[in-house]
């Protein structure tokens, strides 16, 4: 009897070791690496991703905008687009893509969590770059959320 | 030999036919023309213009110049001097008669009948006044003609001179064998020689024949005596055999013997080989020497485009075509001579490459393609679309340093555009013509028009061609960390440590640790750096 005991305590304590612990890790590694980025809302979710501001602005200083505008000099040396969501049903990706006379240039990918999140993606400016751009906010699916029209200049 | 076989075979059937039907233009020109003033002041010219190729060729400067001047104007004084007599020769009365027989052998004219006539209406004391053509036209000189156009019969001219007929008084034209007007009002001659017994009648037929070369021929109403009138002639004529020769002899319709008319035979036998040899040459000289080369650039012309589809751009609009043929046809190309034709009838959709051969060119005949380029022609076809764009500004210069361009606001944000499918495709975006940031200072609004390109687009009717822009500036103001405050509220906010937490749950925990994540690492990010 105390040795059919022992055995069950044995085989629930590695039944527990081979079960909760990868788990456990798993867990550990979402939490302090990645957010859980699901590609597509669950069912039954009433809130939308919402875009509630997009717009250019000169540099982010202290996770704030600095200086919006519609026309920036070459000389600014950067130029940023912040886009503000909320609500943020669920932690997902967005895209910035960056077009340069309807010449695409980059696409910058970015995070948002819930419950509202605040981001930005930013460009190193060049002499060649002057001329008019746009951004374009798109989630996973390409759909989009709002194009911001921009110019380069001198 | 072998090279007289070769250049035997060389002749097409198109070249023996160009040269023996110009060598009958020419002859027949002759036969038309001879012993004419026209033909005589032809030759002069011809000769004139041969005078003056060889002065060229022998690099006679001042002559060639010259004789090149009189070539010209006398080719005009020609046609303006000897207008009638050409438009004689040229009238086809006959058009066998022009195109074949010889105007010594028109001889249609019954003058037995128009004599028979002319001494019974002598005898019977009735006037007439008959007007037989020579070859010039004098429709300017006389007026007031009835259009007859009857068959000349004896019966019909009594008829016509009988005193009680509406139309005795005026003059008959016979041609050939028709009396074709009556009543003819003919211009009288002011000669003071006349007889005094002439009367109206025979000045009418002294003025006509004065001025023209037309015969008249008069029977008195008084006397019955029968009169011609032929240049600055008046006579009268006793007998109706006398009349039929000089009627004869004006209408140039001999009784030739049979050695004449071998003579005859013979001498246009010999225009016509005449003919044959100048023609050849002319054509030896134009057509057979291939000595000159030439380059041009020809434009292209697409035909036969399928209905639905639109050429969207083509790799060349012009083809470069060297040519070659003698010196005279390359001198002598005209630019809508060389066409270079494309059939699209075959084209579809998208991308086509066309090549360029012989069938693609038409050439003047006696001038030969030698090379094309490019080979092929690449030419995109496509469907026209119509395509809502947005508008945006384009922006160019500098604001000065302490302003802002804060907002931009087009009206309309966007317009309708037209143009091909495949273009259309990638092009999100009308731009409007760049506008200058230097001189402005403060907010306000313009208009500016809109930048199509590619050039092949076009606005709809819809949509205007000029747009409103309204901006917003703004003076750049220090960074105010109390602003940043009181902004940081209107973000998404989470702590450092990823945990998100709603903005109004941050903003009571105090905002001192209140901070907008940025998750984005935009600049590992950018895939421009």
């Amino acid at each position: 009897m105390k040795v059919t005991a022992w055995k069950l305590l044995v085989f629930h304590f590695l039944a527990f070791v081979l079960t909760a612990l990868p788990c456990a890790v798993a867990a550990q590694n979402n939490d302090t690496e990645e957010p859980n980025v699901q590609t597509s809302a669950p069912e039954g979710t009433l809130e939308k991703l919402t875009l509630t501001q997009a717009f250019m602005c000169e540099k982010v200083e202290n996770n704030t905008p600095i200086n919006q505008a519609a026309v920036f000099s070459v000389s600014v040396g950067q130029v940023c687009c912040f886009t503000s969501f909320d609500p943020v049903p669920q932690p997902t990706l967005i895209y910035h893509k960056w077009y340069h006379s309807d010449d695409p240039s980059t696409q910058i990918r970015l995070r948002l969590y819930p419950p509202l999140w605040s981001t930005y993606s930013q460009i190193q400016l060049r002499e060649t770059d002057k001329g008019p751009w746009r951004v374009e906010v798109i989630d996973q699916n390409g759909k989009v959320f709002d194009v911001i029209r921009f110019s380069i200049t001198d | 030999m072998r090279d007289l076989l070769a250049f035997l075979m060389s002749i097409r059937w198109q070249d023996l036919v160009d040269i023996l039907f110009n060598s009958y233009i020419l002859f027949r020109i002759y036969v038309l023309f001879q012993g004419t003033n026209a033909f005589r002041v032809l030759v002069g010219v011809t000769s004139l213009w041969i005078l003056q190729e060889v002065a060229a060729s022998m690099g006679l400067i001042l002559t060639s110049w010259v004789l090149r001047g009189i070539t010209a104007a006398a080719a005009i004084i020609i046609i303006v001097v000897f207008r009638n007599e050409i438009r004689s020769a040229l009238q086809a009365r006959n058009l066998k008669n022009f195109l074949w027989g010889s105007p010594n052998q028109e001889h249609a004219t019954p003058v037995e009948i128009i004599a028979e006539s002319a001494y019974q209406m002598g005898r019977k004391r009735v006037g007439a006044l008959m007007v037989v053509p020579g070859s010039e036209d004098f429709s300017e000189i006389v007026h007031g003609g009835i259009p007859w156009n009857g068959s000349l019969s004896q019966e019909m001219l009594l008829s016509i001179f009988w005193p009680k007929n509406p139309v005795h008084d005026g003059a008959i034209i016979v041609q050939n064998n028709r009396v074709t007007e009556v009543g003819v009002l003919l211009p009288l001659s002011q000669r003071m020689d006349l007889p005094t017994f002439y009367g109206t009648r025979h000045r009418a037929a002294a003025g006509l024949a004065e001025r023209t070369d037309a015969l008249v021929v008069v029977v008195s109403e008084e006397r019955g005596r029968v009169t011609v009138a032929k240049d600055q002639t008046i006579k009268p004529v006793a007998q109706p055999e006398e009349l039929v020769q000089i009627l004869n002899e004006h209408l140039n319709v001999f009784d030739l013997s049979a050695q004449q008319k071998k003579r005859e035979r013979l001498r246009l036998t010999l225009a016509a080989v005449v003919s044959l040899i100048i023609v050849t040459g002319i054509w030896f000289g134009f057509t057979r020497s291939r000595d000159t080369f030439i380059a041009l650039n020809v434009p292209i012309e697409y035909v036969n485009r399928p209905a639905p589809l639109e050429i969207l751009n083509t790799s060349v609009d012009e083809v470069r075509l060297q040519l070659y043929g003698s010196s005279a046809l390359i001198r002598s190309l005209q630019p809508g001579q060389v066409q270079v034709r494309i059939n699209l009838g075959k084209a579809s959709e998208g991308h086509n490459t066309l090549p360029l051969t012989q069938e693609n060119i038409v050439l003047p005949p006696g001038v030969f393609l030698n090379k094309v380029e490019p080979a092929a022609v690449e030419v995109m076809l496509d469907i026209p679309i119509t395509k809502q764009l947005p508008v945006q500004v384009q922006w160019v210069g500098r604001l000065p340093e302490n302003l802002l361009l804060k907002e931009v606001k087009v009206v309309p944000d966007t317009v309708q555009v037209i143009g091909g499918s495949k273009i259309l495709e990638n092009v999100h975006t009308i731009y409007t013509s760049p506008v200058r940031l230097n001189n402005l200072t403060k907010s306000g609004s313009f208009t500016a028009t809109l930048v199509l390109t590619p050039a092949s687009l076009k606005l709809s009717a819809a949509s205007p061609e000029r747009v409103t822009i309204s901006y917003v500036i703004e003076e750049r103001r220090p960074i105010d960390r109390r602003t940043n405050l009181n902004l940081r509220q209107d973000y998404a906010c989470i702590d450092r440590g990823h945990r998100s937490k709603p903005a109004q749950e941050i903003s009571l925990a105090g905002l001192f640790w209140l901070d907008h994540r940025l998750t984005a690492r935009p600049h590992a990010e950018d895939a421009r750096l």
